[in-house]
């Protein structure tokens, strides 16, 4: 949990927050376009919140 | 039977006395998961509509003119996959076209139709192998294993051992990049711990569906026989279609009727 640095965590594309690591989080490209990789953190994921893709405006889930 | 095919002029009515249920900001453990394997088949309703020979020009969406559907709009609905349950949840409003008078709600083809295309996309990206699809339920058996035999994904049929996918000394663990779940309550298992490995998660779901854990939403009929074996079916042509491996104007070998779970006889409710 504590040997990554902050400035290497990612962002959660719904909510905006850092990712911790070790998390269950997930990632995948853009079910549509595929060239953004859109990543939800555990929170996001849990509630079902929508996420959506800043290239090709695709709404999940 | 096909009331619902008829007298579509209701509005778009979003009926607030149906049971609304969303998790709420506290532990939202995943509901029923102990549910036992054999599934208590099929849930009244969803078996589709006994096919009608000539099935009327039905309006169950907005359809502008042009709009084309994977399928014939007619067969997918004389299939029921619009056809969901008498719950519906807040997450699969948006893709919930109306409720019919009988208190059914009932999804919005087109937006299956949708879903299904960009599902073919997202799943022909990953190794064909490295796809799995989990089928507790029944009625799914068939199509996932048709659907795995024509794209080469990982059937995962029949009750999810625990620690199939997360338990690291389980000697017959599986190591998908995706998962495909018929239904994410009777898959329950399945969802859990594909979450806790961070494995996305692909899933069909009804109009009584949570999107919990859920990354990608197919929404159709999970339930109904016909109904999964023309998803799958469909999925697994976009899926080939995709790769290359299909021309995009032909069908796969396989047909509708190979994807749909062989039933007794006795449980056949034709004519
Ligand atoms: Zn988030
Ligand atoms: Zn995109």
């Amino acid at each position: 949990m504590t040997e990554r640095l902050p400035l290497s965590l990612t962002t959660c594309t719904s909510c905006g927050k850092p990712i911790p690591p070790g998390s269950k989080s997930t990632k995948f490209p853009c079910p549509s376009c595929g060239e953004i990789q859109i990543k939800r953190c555990e929170k996001c994921r849990k509630f079902g919140r929508n996420y959506k893709c800043p290239k090709c405006s695709f709404t999940g889930p | 039977m096909s009331d619902d095919e008829i007298k579509n002029s209701q509005p778009e009515t979003e009926p607030q006395e149906a049971q609304e249920s969303k998790v709420v900001e506290t532990e939202p453990e995943p509901q029923e998961l102990q549910k036992p394997e054999l599934e208590p088949e099929p849930e009244a309703q969803p078996e589709p509509q006994p096919q009608e020979p000539e099935a009327p020009p039905v309006r169950e969406a907005p359809v502008a003119d042009g709009d084309e559907l994977l399928l014939p709009r007619d067969t997918l609905l004389s299939a029921g996959i619009h056809i969901g349950t008498r719950m519906k949840t807040r997450d699969m409003e948006p893709f919930i076209y109306r409720v019919r008078p009988d208190g059914l709600f009932v999804l919005d083809v087109k937006k299956t139709d949708d879903r299904i295309r960009v599902a073919g996309k997202f799943l022909s990206r990953f190794e064909p192998s490295k796809v799995a699809v989990a089928a507790t339920r029944l009625y799914a058996h068939e199509p996932v294993k048709k659907f795995c035999e024509v794209t080469g994904a990982t059937p995962l049929i029949g009750r999810f051992i625990p620690g199939m996918l997360s338990n690291p000394q389980y000697p017959n663990r599986v190591d998908p990049e995706i998962i495909v779940v018929s239904d994410p309550r009777a898959d329950a298992q399945a969802v859990k711990e594909a979450s806790d490995v961070g494995i996305p998660i692909v899933a069909l779901c009804s109009t009584d569906n949570e999107f919990a854990g859920v990354d990608f939403v197919i929404p159709t009929n999970n339930k109904g026989r016909r109904a999964l074996a023309i998803i799958f079916w469909l999925l697994s042509r976009q899926v080939l279609r995709e790769r290359g491996e299909l021309p995009a104007d032909q069908n796969p070998k396989v047909t509708i009727e190979d994807f749909e779970a062989k039933i007794s006889r006795d449980d056949e409710e034709d004519t």
